[in-house]
């Protein structure tokens, strides 16, 4: 998926401007009303994250899939909820995406090992 | 040596005028294979090397770490297990996958006192391969996913394995009795060990910190010559610390002797083996390895039992395995006879190694006998240090501990002083002291130290 962030983060200026219009998104989004992370909107059916949810720690695991059940409870009863247990900004941070991308980077290498040619020196 | 009536005049001539100082033609052989380590120091960390002139080369890591050293019960193990695993520069699959397109070897193992990283290659590659133990040695990672993923995923068939060697468990159980703590210490996880409770990344990676430091270990080649290893260790060994950045040091207690006894039920295989303190790996007493070699167990050539006691006595008895021999360690050993196969067999073994010790003690060995166990015990000796992994294995870990390696040729030579006197005496001084037994398997058959004659 092409992504602009990086091009974005690049550019200190260009990134202070946006990041009023990025929380703005964030919190229109909705999840964050429902008590989640971002993370855990993530797409679970997939080898990676399959793996990635494995490495959690017991704690990470139990709190993420309390999160999910308390929103998934909330969109049966078609209610949000209370203000206070909202996900403050600063507390929706990445704890899924950082073991990802080293997933990724292992099955990545991974395939490519698996396929390489090897060329003889001599 | 060549005679000089064997040489022309022009050799002879050469010889003169070069002296003492040997010049090298092209042609000549670097140096003599001479078959002994040379030892040099680069920037406090020791290194030996050994130059047969061979095709492959054997680089190895020997660390102060065996589980006689462990903090903690397991650590050993864990730390071992962890050898080629992700470092900071590269991941255990392309570690592995690139000494497999080199043809490499890469292989970790411990003993009770030392802890071994070997990679076994083609000459040419030493420096990649010395870079990667350097890499092992300093910048493995120890995550946590490949302890629950890799590490503890096997564990349950190694603990299988231990479990199933029960004259393995017999030599485990005999060294918890004899020396209880550090040399006692189990050298497996054996199947009931709580492996989780002891044992988990951040504890293996303390553990590493502290022996993976300069003085605690050293660098062994088998095969690669002293001034190319000493390159290539100079560079890329830098970055190993040289003390513990935690500042902490290792335990290690002087070993002490108990003895005594320790049975265990055990439905797989029947095994005893009776020890009694032996000779340390300085060679402290030199009667122990003959007495070892005399005491015996298996033939050295074919179609007759040979010339040691136990193998004559048990000529008859079929599905046993017999042998006696001295676990040298660092500051202790222990004599141990090894007997395991049917119950009725090791039983009727057990009592007949009793009466051998017996016979020695009371100087019923011919003379004969005597000569043959020095000179059995004398080419066991040298044999084992010049075959490859166990030669490597014995540099490294007197490197580690007393900062040479030793003198085989020295320790050889003080075996021709036992005599069958010195024997005599000896024999009876282990007969009078505190034996120790352990016994697995089939109890109701296989004897207690009391009703074999010993002392526990």
């Amino acid at each position: 998926m092409v992504s602009l962030a990086p091009f974005v983060l690049k550019r200190p200026w260009l990134t202070k401007m946006l990041t009023p219009a990025a929380n703005w998104y964030a919190n229109a989004a909705g999840y964050r009303q429902l008590g989640l992370r971002y993370d855990d909107l993530l797409e679970e059916e997939n080898e990676a994250v399959q793996i990635a949810l494995q490495r959690l720690s017991p704690k990470e695991a139990y709190e993420r899939v309390y999160r999910i059940r308390r929103s998934v409870q909330c969109s049966t009863i078609h209610k949000l909820l209370p203000k206070d247990q909202w996900t403050k900004p600063e507390e929706d941070v990445p704890y899924l995406r950082t073991i990802l991308q080293q997933v990724e980077a292992e099955l990545a290498e991974k395939d490519a090992l698996d396929s390489m040619t090897v060329i003889k020196k001599h | 040596m060549l005679s000089r009536s064997a040489l022309t005049k022009g050799v002879q001539h050469a010889a003169r005028r070069s002296g003492a100082v040997s010049r090298r033609g092209f042609a000549a052989a670097a140096s003599a294979p001479t078959g002994s380590y040379e030892t040099a120091d680069i920037s406090g960390l020791r290194v030996a090397s050994k130059d047969t002139q061979g095709p492959t080369t054997t680089l190895a890591v020997v660390a102060k770490a065996g589980t006689r050293y462990q903090p903690l019960p397991g650590l050993t193990f864990g730390l071992e297990q962890y050898a080629f695993k992700t470092t900071q520069r590269r991941s255990a699959l392309r570690i592995h996958r690139e000494s497999e397109l080199l043809g490499g070897q890469l292989t970790a193992s411990h003993t009770r006192e030392a802890l071994v990283i070997e990679a076994s290659f083609l000459r040419d590659d030493l420096p990649y391969f010395a870079e990667l133990l350097a890499e092992v040695v300093s910048q493995t990672k120890y995550t946590t996913h490949e302890f629950h993923e890799e590490i503890e995923r096997i564990l349950p068939f190694k603990k299988a394995a231990v479990h199933a060697d029960v004259a393995g468990l017999a030599l485990d159980n005999a060294h918890a009795v004899a020396f209880h703590n550090g040399l006692g210490a189990a050298l497996n996880p054996s199947a009931s060990f709580p492996f989780q409770k002891y044992v988990n990344e951040e504890y293996v990676s303390s553990f590493a910190d502290v022996v993976y430091s300069k003085p605690n270990i050293a660098v062994v080649a088998d095969g690669a010559g002293a001034q190319n290893l000493s390159k290539w260790v100079d560079q890329f060994f830098k970055s190993v610390p040289a003390a513990a950045r935690s500042g902490q040091t290792l335990k290690s207690e002087p070993t002490k002797y108990y003895g005594g006894e320790q049975r265990t039920s055990h439905p797989a295989g029947n095994a005893v083996v009776i020890a009694f303190p032996g000779s340390d790996t300085a060679g402290s007493k030199p009667e122990i390895e003959v007495l070892a070699t005399l005491l015996g167990g298996q033939s050295t050539i074919k179609w007759t039992p040979g010339f040691s006691l136990l193998a004559k006595a048990t000529a008859g008895t079929s599905g046993l395995s017999v042998g006696a021999s001295n676990q040298a360690y660092s500051d202790a050993g222990l004599l141990t006879i090894q007997l395991s196969g049917a119950a009725a067999s090791v039983r009727k073994a057990a009592e007949e190694t009793v009466k051998a010790l017996k016979a020695i003690a009371a100087g019923n060995v011919s003379k004969e006998d005597v000569a043959k166990a020095v000179a059995n015990a004398k080419f066991g000796l040298l044999e084992k240090a010049q075959t490859r992994g166990a030669g490597i294995l014995l540099a490294g870990t007197s490197l580690v501990h007393s900062g040479k390696v030793q003198d085989l040729a020295a320790l050889a030579k003080s075996l021709d002083a036992v005599t069958a006197d010195k024997l005599k005496t000896t024999a009876k001084s282990l007969l009078d002291g505190k034996a120790t037994v352990s016994t697995v398997g089939d109890l109701f058959v296989l004897p207690y130290a009391e009703e074999l004659g010993l002392r526990v």
